[in-house]
């Protein structure tokens, strides 16, 4: 039987890897990937809660509702983010993080 | 509303706005009248048209308003203004024997001197905005004699310094002529910063500004003794600033950078008479500060001698007017101190009058010599400009104090009311001043007229009679009006009856042969030192050299101030100007801005511009955050 705990661990796993991906990898479209996977982490958490939550009907499909958020922001945000990626590419024929340190004082 | 108002109470409201309004019409529609007018000149007439009207039919008004005090008394109107909690301040005016005379003197002066700048300004740059502010002044004045209460009183008072500033400074693109109008004005702000402290502490003590609840609550001895002595002599402080009273004189002589039209304003109906009118109406609550009386006294006494001195000195023709404006108000002072307000008055009205045709008279005379005023560059003028020449005389000798002239009167009135004071030695010392003045009336009437023609002024001649007639009128009147002194009929009681009922109309033989003697005496030797060169004047100056340097100097006092302002007040402006550079400046606004920027620069190595380092603090603060939470919340 799945419980709530099996949730929050895949949860945890998933956003721990995207964690680790954001701050060790160098490649930006890993960098993207890894902040994706860290968005889907938190969507299953919601999930989870929404479904083994002690509540009524209308609070647990908050929960969904939240879902439904995440995912159209991450989705405006990659447009976004892979637009900037592409222009960088372009200025430096480069899309390794390192290189990218232009944005300081 | 009072129940006692009638058409003269009404009409009296009107004299001041009538001036403001011509004031208004002047300034803001002149240019758009200028679009229907292609002749410059043309337009420019009808600024004094619009002026004048206004004050003409002012003078017109105040017939009305003296029939209705002869017959019913005066009486006052009032609105209501603000009411602030229990106070309430009003509009109001305030109608008596001694504000119809000084709205008869302000208004004939005002049109005569209005008149007569039509001839003397003609072609001035700024013609229009010359008779602005003159309708601005008179409006100011006006509003001044009518208040019935301090605070509207202080509005006018104010006005009236605006104005004379405007006036003296008319002629800004002059340097002198600017500092001159600056210098009259910081002068007197102190007096007038004075006189708001003394009008506050009154308002505090009795609730009220209305002048005569203020009379009534003083008199029945319900304000602290102290409190009323100290605002008492505020008052007065702020009417020595405007009726230039040593040791506040030092404006009046400078104020002669303005047209002579201006000076003769300034000098006869407006801006000098207000503190004598300010002292001549609280009068009441003067009486009840016997020592204040003393002060009064003793600064007209000092002023009076002082400024006459300076008179006898000085060389320049609008200067020698000027210290003997301030010596006769110092006369006027005087005799206030010794509670002598008819007799004050009078001497104002009368005073006025002779000022202001001698002014306009020495402005004809300027006029026609390219603007000279050395006297001693000026001779035997007489022949060339018979009228302005006996015009002057008449004035010089009224104010000289030679009968039958209104001068004779006012000045045997003011000697009256002094002895009544019984103070003896102030009686003496202003029989020595009387003397004083009608000596350097002697001089400063018979150097420009009499002796030979210098070369330079051949071309002189008679002014217009645009500018004669005033100097004309002003004469009879000057001739003439010192027989109101005198009960004509049941009607009028004489002046002294007229102003307050509790005198009477006396005469001391001994004391109007006593001071014919004295003027007498002072004409004849200013006939033999001028004329006859009997008696040398530089003999005599020689005699005591450096008492008359120092007269000559005005008593150094002038450069005392300038000195207290350069070393004194300047140093002390400088160490704030210093404060404010480094302590305020350097130190808390600069200095909080640079270290702000140091600091900056030392922790913006945390900014690496860096990707990760960026990630790891957001994940390490999250971690941090939510830890935080967790051990706050268990």
């Amino acid at each position: 039987m799945i419980e709530l705990t099996h949730f929050q661990i895949l949860s945890g796993f998933l956003f721990a890897i995207g964690l680790y991906g954001v701050l060790a990898r160098r490649n930006a479209i890993l960098v993207l990937m890894s902040i994706e996977l860290m968005l889907n982490a938190v969507n299953i958490n919601l999930i989870g809660y929404s479904i083994f939550m002690n509540a009524s009907e209308s609070h647990r499909a908050l929960g969904h509702v939240i879902i439904i958020f995440v995912i159209t922001v991450a989705a405006a945000e990659l447009a976004l983010a892979i637009a900037i990626i592409l222009r960088l590419y372009r200025n430096k024929s480069s899309i390794n993080t390192d290189d990218i340190n232009i944005m300081k004082w | 509303m009072d129940s006692n108002n009638t058409i003269g109470l009404h009409a009296a409201w009107v004299i001041p706005l009538l001036s403001a309004a011509a004031f208004l019409i002047i300034v803001f529609s002149m240019r758009l009248v200028g679009f229907f007018f292609s002749d410059r000149n043309k337009l420019a007439m009808l600024a004094p048209i619009v002026s004048i009207t206004a004050i003409l039919a002012g003078f017109i008004l105040f017939w009305l308003v003296l029939l209705d005090v002869l017959n019913f008394d005066g009486g006052s109107i009032s609105m209501a203004w603000l009411i602030v909690g229990p106070a309430e301040i009003r509009w109001g005016i305030f109608v008596d024997k001694i504000s119809v005379a000084m709205i008869g003197l302000v208004t004939f002066i005002s049109l005569l001197v209005q008149v007569y700048s039509i001839g003397y300004m003609k072609g001035d740059r700024h013609f229009e905005w010359y008779f602005a502010i003159h309708a601005l002044f008179a409006t100011a004045m006006l509003t001044l004699v009518l208040a019935d209460n301090l605070l509207f009183l202080y509005f006018a008072w104010e006005l009236v310094g605006l104005g004379s500033y405007l006036l003296i400074g008319f002629w800004w693109e002059k340097r002198s002529a600017a500092e001159a109008a600056k210098k009259a004005f910081i002068t007197t702000r102190i007096g007038d910063v004075c006189l708001l402290i003394g009008i506050i502490l009154l308002f505090r003590e009795t609730g009220t500004f209305n002048i005569s609840e203020i009379f009534h609550i003083a008199e029945s001895g319900e304000i602290n003794n102290a409190i009323l002595n100290s605002s008492v002599l505020l008052i007065f402080i702020g009417a020595m600033g405007k009726s230039a009273q040593f040791p506040f004189h030092v404006w009046l002589p400078d104020a002669m950078e303005g047209p002579t039209p201006v000076s003769a304003l300034i000098h006869a109906a407006t801006m000098v008479a207000a503190g004598v009118y300010l002292v001549a109406r609280m009068m009441p609550i003067f009486e009840l500060a016997p020592e204040i009386m003393l002060i009064v006294m003793i600064i007209g006494l000092i002023t009076f001698i002082f400024a006459g001195s300076m008179a006898l000195v000085m060389n320049d023709i609008k200067k020698i007017l000027a210290y003997s404006t301030i010596s006769h108000l110092g006369l006027m002072m005087l005799c206030l101190g010794t509670g002598g307000v008819a007799a004050a008055i009078f001497h104002l009205i009368v005073h006025g009058i002779a000022k202001a045709l001698l002014f306009l008279g020495a402005g004809s005379l300027m006029h026609s010599i390219s603007n000279e005023t050395n006297i001693w560059k000026m001779g035997g003028l007489r022949h060339r400009m018979p009228i302005t020449a006996v015009t002057f005389f008449i004035g010089a000798a009224s104010l000289a104090g030679l009968p039958p002239l209104a001068g004779f009167f006012s000045k045997d009135e003011l000697l009256l009311s002094v002895l009544h004071d019984g103070q003896y030695v102030v009686f003496a010392i202003t029989l020595l001043g009387v003397f004083l003045s009608a000596l350097y009336m002697a001089r400063v009437a018979i150097v420009p007229f009499f002796g030979s023609v210098p070369k330079n002024l051949a071309q002189s001649h008679e002014s217009g009679s645009i500018i004669w007639v005033p100097l004309v009128i002003l004469a009879t009147l000057s001739a003439g009006v010192g027989f109101l002194i005198l009960p004509l009929g049941s009607t009028y009681p004489g002046w002294a009856e007229f102003i307050n009922p509790k005198h009477h109309f006396e005469i001391k033989p001994w004391l109007m042969i006593l001071s014919i003697i004295l003027t007498l005496i002072a004409l004849i030797l200013g006939w033999s030192i001028y004329v006859k060169k009997l008696v040398s004047a530089k003999q005599i100056s020689q005699f005591i050299p450096y008492l008359h340097k120092t007269i000559l100097n005005k008593y150094y006092i002038d450069d005392f101030y300038q000195w207290v302002i350069d070393k004194c007040i300047l140093t002390f402006g400088r160490l704030v100007a210093l404060f404010d550079r480094v302590v305020i400046n350097d130190t808390v606004v600069d200095g909080s801005a640079i270290s702000i920027y140091l600091s900056a620069l030392k922790t913006r190595v945390f900014q690496t511009g860096y990707l990760f380092t960026y990630g790891a603090a957001m994940a390490i603060g999250a971690s941090g955050l939510t830890i935080l939470w967790w051990v706050l919340l268990d």
